[in-house]
């Protein structure tokens, strides 16, 4: 017991919110701030091939500060789980709710959750959904910390803790 | 070593101008030598005449001109070319273009190698006249080559998210296409990247941007997300049925298309709703994918997204398959249809939270029941907060978190999804219609020719097409009466827009009426005349069965005519009518109207109508139509029997 707390603390405090350097983990703040069931918003599209600045990527309606993730409308790869996360929030929710779902395949396959550890990871995922998503406008780093945690936790899954 | 070389013969001079000197005697032999392989490069361009081949027009969008002769290209940018009369000469383009390769620009986030700007281009240059790497170096394009390997591209799919009708801005569907990657599978298409083709705008006036959309007043560019958050737009925020239709383009015909959806990123082509929008651009792509397709070749006036649909279909070994992804609404009808009403009602007022989660109706559901009616209280709660019809959005917020939760505590399977309709939208009638018709009128007889563009109104054939929902755009009807040996128009619909939406326990949109047009009518109690017409309305439908619904309107209704007391008449008054699908291929309408204008002309019109169509084929159907009208104290009595083909 006093271990898994002393862990916990120990992730808590290598991941504290806020700006971190790109290269040191995938969660950063790259410009979003979206909550969960909070409005309308989605990725902005980005214009090919232009100045990652084209009038493309301000003029759809919908758009979250996703600038600087992306170039040439592709996400960088160290972003990409965490861009998931962010754009999917709801989504996923629901999917870790039932145990399945579409969203939820996705984002096993972003994290290279292999194939023989995806129902443990599902379960996993709905067994702890209070404490994935404690609030109902949980930001994008409480999801991804937390869910670092629960995979933490577990001695078949925390291989995929590193990999958000 | 070249610079080397420089170095040795140049540091011996001292002063400034013999530096100018050496220089330029050192680079002059270079710049000469490249212009000499350019030289080359443009007669051997010239002899295989490149600039003819579909090939280059293909990828620089070159089409005949209307009225003089000789090409001119839909790009609207100059930015696009490299000559200064590229838009309308192939030939100085290519030649324009091989010199741009030359530039020893260097790449930046912002700004790339002409090679790699036009990387399409210089592709199958480089291979038709097989660039010499010593004479033309060739740039590492690294941008280009990040993006494309990041796709890592094996198929694509052609993204049809088809009309939902209660958003006039979907009228006729959209097209956009999905690059699948070599690790994608059945489950992760979500991860995939999506290309799209729209007007770049924030208008958010309906009116405005059509009017803007239909005369090319936005610029239209194409634009890359994640294919997810394209889901998203269009099956949750506004409840539109997706279909996606995987082809079998090579891996070679697929770079051909990525190279040269990168050329087209940042070029301005000005976006014409009706001719050069979404599905248009996109078929512009496969044209230069496999240039022997001539895909916009096909599409010489209007271009309709379910359209270019059915030439992708119907393309021979083109079609690999067909997945189908329903819209939130679709997937909320679905599920009422299989649980009781009494459960439907729970799940509502859990939702809106007049009933409280641990309600004691739910306590004698079995695990499986229970969690039916939590996941359609989500479903139904998530849509209404999505359309801003949520009342308090911080108590929905909690709500939602708390259904998921109690879900989360159940151990059931998900539910089934919606299954694939059975007619797809590109398998319903094609677009345009003509009709040739018989009739009597108070008596006398009649021949009717009908012939309407586009695209589908209540007694049409509905497989592929949403029930209740009709649109036309300049529907002309002509009429020749025996009597009076003469043929005479008898109505011109220039826009009629439908929406009928039945209502249901969860579900209660709005049905509405747009059309104006030119209708001949009864203007005193002795003459008609074509009135041109304005009528709005709205209301409500409700379904009886699967196979039958109501609808009834209030409408208002202004005519405008010289023949017209004071020229003109305002009125207003209630439709209402059925449709009733007495079996798969026989719908009879019913309907009703009576209006009273009150302004202008004072007078009342009245209408019955009863209106038959059975189906004989996918693309012909028989009609009859009964009416009964009295207006300005003319009665009319009359019927039609016509034969309807879509083309």
């Amino acid at each position: 017991m006093l271990k898994k707390k002393l862990v916990a603390v120990a992730l808590v405090g290598l991941f504290p919110l806020g700006v971190m350097a790109a290269g040191e983990n995938n969660i950063g703040t790259c410009g979003w701030g979206s909550k969960l069931f909070d409005g309308q918003r989605g990725v902005a599209p980005q214009v090919l091939g232009g100045t990652t600045n084209a009038i493309g990527s301000q003029t759809f309606g919908i758009s979250s500060g996703t600038s600087g993730c992306t170039q040439d409308g592709v996400v960088k790869s160290n972003w990409k789980t965490a861009m998931f996360i962010d754009g999917n929030k709801e989504k996923l929710a629901r999917d870790m709710s039932i145990g399945n779902g579409e969203s939820l395949d996705s984002l096993a396959k972003l994290m290279g959750v292999r194939d023989a550890d995806k129902p443990a990871f599902f379960l996993a995922a709905k067994e702890n959904f209070a404490r994935i998503f404690a609030s109902d406008n949980a930001s994008t780093d409480q999801i991804v910390a937390s869910l670092k945690q629960v995979l933490a936790e577990r001695s078949d899954l925390s291989v995929y803790s590193t990999a958000i | 070593m070249a610079l080397g070389v420089f170095f040795v013969r140049c540091v011996h001079y001292f002063s400034m101008a013999r530096w100018g000197l050496c220089i330029l005697l050192y680079v002059l032999p270079f710049a000469a030598a490249a212009n000499d392989y350019l030289d080359e490069l443009i007669s051997a361009a010239r002899a295989k005449h490149l600039a003819d081949q579909l090939q280059w027009r293909a990828l620089l969008h070159y089409k005949p001109r209307l009225i003089f002769s000789g090409v001119e290209s839909q790009a609207d940018d100059p930015e696009f070319f490299n000559a200064p009369d590229g838009k309308t000469n192939p030939e100085h383009e290519l030649e324009a273009t091989l010199a741009a390769f030359f530039s020893n620009r260097v790449e930046t986030p912002t700004r790339q190698n002409p090679q790699c700007r036009f990387i399409a281009r210089y592709q199958w240059l480089k291979r038709e006249l097989k660039f010499d790497p010593a004479r033309l170096p060739e740039q590492p394009c690294r941008r280009y080559r990040e993006w494309r390997d990041t796709l890592n591209p094996d198929a694509l799919t052609l993204v049809f998210p088809a009309a939902y009708l209660n958003n006039p801005a979907s009228l006729y569907g959209h097209t956009l296409l999905r690059v699948d990657a070599q690790d994608q599978d059945e489950r992760t298409r979500l991860l995939a990247y999506g290309i799209n083709y729209a007007a770049a705008t924030n208008e958010t006036n309906g009116l405005t941007f059509a009017v803007k959309g239909i005369f090319g007043g936005y610029p239209g560019l194409f634009s890359m997300t994640p294919y997810y958050s394209k889901v998203t737009e269009y099956n949750d925020l506004e409840n539109r049925d997706i279909w996606e239709y995987e082809l079998t383009f090579t891996h070679e015909e697929i770079e051909r298309l990525l190279t040269h959806a990168w050329e087209l990123g940042p070029v301005r082509f000005d976006y014409y709703f009706f001719d050069e929008n979404c599905s248009y651009y996109l078929l512009s792509l496969f044209d230069a994918a496999r240039p022997e397709l001539r895909l916009t070749d096909r599409f010489p006036l209007w271009v309709i997204p379910a359209d270019t649909v059915r030439v992708v279909t119907e393309e021979p070994g083109l079609l690999r398959r067909i997945t189908y992804r329903p819209a939130r609404s679709t997937i909320l009808r679905y599920r009422e249809q299989r649980m009781s009403a009494e459960q439907v009602v729970l799940a509502k007022a859990i939702a809106r939270g007049t009933e409280p989660l641990a309600a004691p109706a739910l306590a004698p559901l079995s695990d499986v029941e229970r969690a039916r009616v939590l996941e359609l209280a989500y479903e139904y709660l998530e849509y209404s907060r999505l359309r801003g019809e949520a009342p308090d959005a911080a108590r929905a917020a909690a709500r939602l978190r708390e259904l998921l939760l109690a879900r989360s505590r159940l151990t059931v399977a998900a539910e089934t999804p919606p299954p694939t309709p059975p007619v797809r939208p590109d398998e319903g009638h094609r677009s345009a219609r003509v009709s040739i018709g018989v009739g009597r009128e108070n008596g006398a007889g009649f021949y009717q020719l009908n012939l309407r563009p586009v695209y589908h109104d209540l007694l049409d054939p509905e497989a592929g097409y949403n029930r209740g929902a009709a649109i036309e755009f300049g529907n002309l009807v002509v009429r020749y009466r025996e009597q009076e040996e003469r043929a005479r128009i008898e109505r011109v619909d220039i826009i009629n827009i439908l929406s009928l939406s039945p209502r249901d326990a969860l579900l209660r949109p709005l049905s509405w009426r747009v059309d104006f047009g030119l209708v001949r009518k009864p203007v005193n109690s002795a003459d008609d005349a074509l009135v041109f017409r304005v009528n709005g309305g709205a209301g409500v439908a409700g379904e009886w069965t699967r196979r039958s619904f109501w609808y009834a309107l209030f409408e208002a209704d202004v005519n405008t005519n010289d023949h017209l007391e004071k020229g003109y008449a305002i009125g207003a008054g209630p439709a209402a009518g059925a449709l009733i699908d007495l079996t798969e291929r026989w719908r009879v309408q019913l309907e009703g109207r009576a209006l009273r204008y009150g302004v202008g002309a004072v007078h009342s019109g009245d209408e019955l109508a009863l209106n038959q169509r059975v189906t004989l084929g996918p693309q012909s159907a028989l009609r009859l139509e009964l009416a009964r009208k009295h207006e300005f104290s003319q009665t009319t009595r009359e019927a039609t029997l016509s034969w309807s083909y879509y083309f």
